[in-house]
């Protein structure tokens, strides 16, 4: 109790007694669920620093925090679309490539990404697939397919789910989906095929219990939704909370195949961080495949980096939801920002998916 | 006749009060659950309460929250009095539109403050978010329901003690000093302990002006709701029951009619 | 009264100066960051989106960018004025719902011995002492095993649970105000409950009523928080619309065009519960 008391004095004081930015302290602007505790304390431990972490779950959320003064983040973990348009903005500082030997560790498919040639500001970290996952004893019962997008867009499966499915509270990532599910570029701007994708998405919005980004992990592992659009790594900690809590179900997830949305995140430096050399440890830290391994170990998401592969353990490396087979990443796609007025756009079209 | 009508009028009440607690003590029920999910109750602990001591994240914003909290309410306390004596005693020229400064702000969704001061912080200030936007955020509507109170309170005295003050030959701040303050402490100090309260369970508008590395325990509690909603959250809630409720109960004990007058 | 007084204290440089050193630190605090703020998104709501988010500048190569795009976009399209009205239409079902439960309590706590009334009306306080998240919180874990989570339902739950105080405390303080005496003289007349109620009480509890349900009514416009916990797919109201405006499509202007419009809305509504409110005949 007193320590409890003292702690919270102490952490009182020197919130009064030092600036807003402390010595030895890093700041991060990461996904919820992306990494993993242990991760973060050995680091400290290696480091003899504080991180202190700041969570989004959508990478527009993200965008809009930096663009509305969130300026006090060294390092931000952004997809890449998100990286393009960070580095049009100029709000990135160049990585000390110097510090970070470890860069060598990453897979050569990963060090000439489209939105970094040369990787002169970012490292990638992870990768996830936004797909489906389910309650595997639930469609069992119901015969339902797990492969295909047709599971929330359809009526005639739908109408067996009622109630039970989310999807995901993000314009770019629903629209990527039903685009995908009618056989187009997630890239698309065609007005006619925007409409086709809308028409689907309110065909199928009555059964749908609610949008979310990140509720449907708790919901999938209690089983009160069947269903869930959403990020492979978050499918894989609701997997893993449903089995700690011994549900009487297991969570699956699999990518549908007319193909999906990849993404890979990727470590940023922000010119308004103030501990450049702290983030560069980081990252450093991070490249090392021991510590590597923890983000498809304890998070369940790809892995960008080579001299993690032997860490990582096998049924994880695996699962087709997390390391996408040659098969299936052929029908992945990376999401590319849009213009400000084709973001007005959707954004508006985005509204009549809600109201309508 | 009269007591049948009671009867009815008690068991009506007495239903809109058990709709007031059953959710409440179910959260604070499930706040000794044991079980990850929370999903169904499992067996009595207290361990969430443990993990909650032990939560740096927690225990940060709480920290944040505290001293938020007690720098908001003492200034919002400092200028809301002010404001509330000027809106007493002071009706003429550009001080008429001073009601409409101070209490547009409490009458407003918290929503449109939160943009609206987003929006200056950023465009005007171009000041970097942190614990000097949510402070700057917390005293702008703090201080209309200070000043009510004050208002209220000086409204409620007889003006005759003034004038025997001023006739006795006691100048402004001497009769503020020792007449004015202190008749009207309690309302004061009711409006510190109801700013503080604002201040601690605010969510909307910090929601906006919130910057890096500072949370309060309201943007930490909505953050575990949407993710992690182990008891820990229910632990977090009930002891914050806690604490409002105390502080509550002490402002109502101070100025029970200032704070019902405002109304 | 207030003529008097005023007389009395004008006069004497020693109050020009107070009036001065008294007023202005707590009109210029709110005139910097309470009006300077609310004109600020006015202009934003005439501005152009910035490229990546944010506004555009205003002045760019000597010439204004401002336009009224925002406004065009907002009128041009029945969808915008489709969630205002839905937002009303739940702030109303609230307002209602609310006054149905408060009432009762309300009355019963002002009908009882004097000596109960403090604590009664702290055990109403009592459970909004809670943090108003928490009280979301709550009804996501009644809502959820019974499968109304994520509905219309769940969402005016939640905002009744979360306004019910609003209304339970400005009945209780006109209701407790009135005089007993009024109702025994009704009674003598021959009156019987429901049409001593209906013309004596309910009348005089009018301002009372109005108090209350602005005191509701506004925030509920203004709320996201609810929507987005307990709403389901078609449950967006305007405050879901305004946050997603700043923190996620990064159009500020349009965020700004909503939020004055919703301003103007409450304003009128302040001003209609204001006049609607007024005491009717000179009060002691």
């Amino acid at each position: 109790m007193w320590r409890v008391v003292r702690r919270l004095a102490l952490l009182l004081l020197g919130a009064l007694a030092t600036p807003a930015h402390a010595e030895d302290v890093l700041y991060l602007y990461i996904w919820n669920s992306y990494l993993s505790e242990d991760t973060v304390r050995r680091f400290e431990a290696q480091c003899q620093c504080r991180v202190n972490q700041d969570y989004y779950s959508d990478n527009e959320e993200m965008l809009a925090k930096l663009e509305a003064g969130a300026t006090g983040y060294d390092l931000v973990v952004p997809t890449g679309f998100a990286v393009e348009t960070l580095l049009r903005k100029a709000a990135l500082r160049p990585l000390d490539k110097a510090r970070l030997p470890n860069l060598a560790n990453l897979k050569a498919e990963f060090r000439e990404p489209w939105y970094d040639p040369g990787m002169r500001y970012a490292v990638p970290y992870a990768t996830t697939v936004t797909l489906l996952g389910y309650n595997a004893r639930r469609l069992a019962q119901l015969g339902l397919p797990t492969d295909t997008w047709a599971l929330i867009f359809e009526p005639r499966y739908l109408e067996k789910l009622k109630g039970k499915v989310t999807v995901l509270n993000s314009q770019r990532e629903l629209m990527a989906a039903a685009m995908k599910y009618l056989g187009y570029s997630v890239q698309e701007i065609d007005p006619a095929r925007w409409d086709e994708a809308k028409r689907l998405i309110l065909r199928a919005k009555p059964y749908w219990a609610t949008f979310s980004n990140s509720t449907y992990i708790k919901d999938l592992a209690i089983g009160n939704i069947w269903v869930a659009h959403g990020y492979s790594s978050d499918m894989y900690r609701a997997q893993q909370d449903a089995l700690e809590a011994k549900r009487p179900f297991a969570i699956e997830f699999r990518t549908p195949k007319e193909g999906a949305v990849l993404a890979v995140d990727s470590f940023v430096l922000l010119k308004g961080g103030q501990r450049p050399d702290l983030a560069h440890r980081f990252i450093d830290f991070i490249l090392d495949g021991t510590n590597a391994a923890d983000v498809s170990n304890l998070i369940g998401a790809g892995n960008p980096n080579a001299a993690a592969t032997p860490h990582i353990r096998p049924e994880i490396a695996g699962n087709p939801g997390i390391f996408p087979p040659p098969d299936d990443l052929r029908r992945l796609e990376m999401l590319r920002d849009f213009e400000p007025k084709t973001r007005r756009i959707l954004s508006r079209m985005w509204t009549e998916i809600k109201v309508r | 006749m009269k007591g049948r009508a009671s009867a009815w009028l008690w068991a009506a009440a007495l239903t809109v009060y058990a709709f007031l607690y059953l959710p409440l003590a179910v959260v604070v029920l499930f706040s000794f659950n044991d079980s990850l999910l929370n999903a169904e109750w499992v067996g009595f602990t207290t361990r969430w309460y443990a993990t909650l001591f032990a939560d740096e994240q927690m225990l940060g914003a709480a920290a944040n929250s505290l001293l938020i909290a007690l720098t908001a309410a003492t200034l919002a306390t400092v200028l809301g009095t002010m404001a509330g004596i000027a809106m007493q005693r002071w009706r003429s020229g550009l001080l008429r539109c001073l009601p409409f400064l101070v209490l547009t702000p409490v009458a407003m969704p918290e929503i449109l403050l939160g943009v609206s001061l987003l929006l200056f912080f950023r465009q005007v200030l171009d000041l970097t978010l942190g614990l000097v936007s949510i402070l700057i955020a917390h005293i702008t509507f703090s201080i209309g329901f200070v000043a009510i109170v004050v208002r209220t309170s000086l409204a409620m005295l007889d003006e005759s003690i003034f004038e025997a003050a001023r006739d006795l030959g006691a100048g402004p701040w001497q009769t503020f000093r020792r007449v004015t303050l202190p008749l009207i402490l309690p309302a004061v100090l009711a409006g510190f302990l109801m700013s503080f309260t604002l201040s601690i369970d605010d969510f909307v508008i910090t929601f906006f002006v919130a910057g890096v590395g500072v949370t309060t325990l309201p943007l930490q509690i909505y953050s575990m709701i949407k993710v992690a909603v182990t008891p820990e959250v229910n632990a977090v809630s009930t002891l914050l029951m806690a604490l409002t409720l105390t502080l509550i109960a002490l402002a109502a004990r101070l100025a029970p009619d200032a704070l019902k007058g405002r109304m | 009264m207030t003529e008097r007084r005023s007389a009395r204290h004008a006069g004497g440089p020693g109050e020009s100066l107070t009036r001065w050193l008294v007023s202005l630190p707590p009109t210029l605090f709110l005139l910097v960051f309470f009006l300077a703020p609310a004109l600020l998104m006015l202009g934003a709501s005439f501005r152009e989106p910035g490229d990546f988010g944010g506004l555009a500048p205003a002045r760019q190569d000597g010439q204004w960018n401002l336009s009224l795009e925002t406004y065009r976009f907002f009128f041009g399209d029945w969808i915008y004025g489709e969630i205002f009205l839905r937002s009303f239409l739940v702030a109303a079902t609230t307002t209602l719902l609310c006054l149905v439960l408060a009432y009762p309590l309300a009355l019963a706590i002002a009908r009882s011995a004097k000596r109960h009334r403090d604590l009664l009306v702290l055990l109403v306080i009592l459970p909004f002492a809670s943090n108003f998240l928490i009280r979301i919180y709550a009804w996501i874990i009644v809502l959820g095993p019974a499968d109304l989570l994520y509905s219309p339902f769940a969402v005016i739950a939640g905002m009744v649970y979360v306004h019910l105080p609003f209304m339970i405390l400005p009945l209780y303080t006109n209701l407790e105000k009135h005089d007993p005496a009024l109702l025994e003289a009704a009674q003598d007349l021959g009156a019987g409950t429901w049409t001593r109620f209906r013309r004596i009480t309910l009348p005089l509890s009018l301002p009372g009523i109005w108090a209350g349900s602005a005191l509701v009514f506004i925030p509920v416009l203004g709320m996201f928080a609810i929507p987005e916990l307990l709403g389901g797919t078609g449950d967006i109201l305007v405050g879901n619309l305004i946050k997603e405006q700043f923190l996620e499509s990064r159009d500020w202007p349009l965020g700004a065009t909503l939020s004055i419009l919703l301003t103007i809305a409450v304003l009128l509504l302040a001003g209609i519960s204001a006049w609607a409110g007024r005491p009717r005949r000179s009060s002691p």
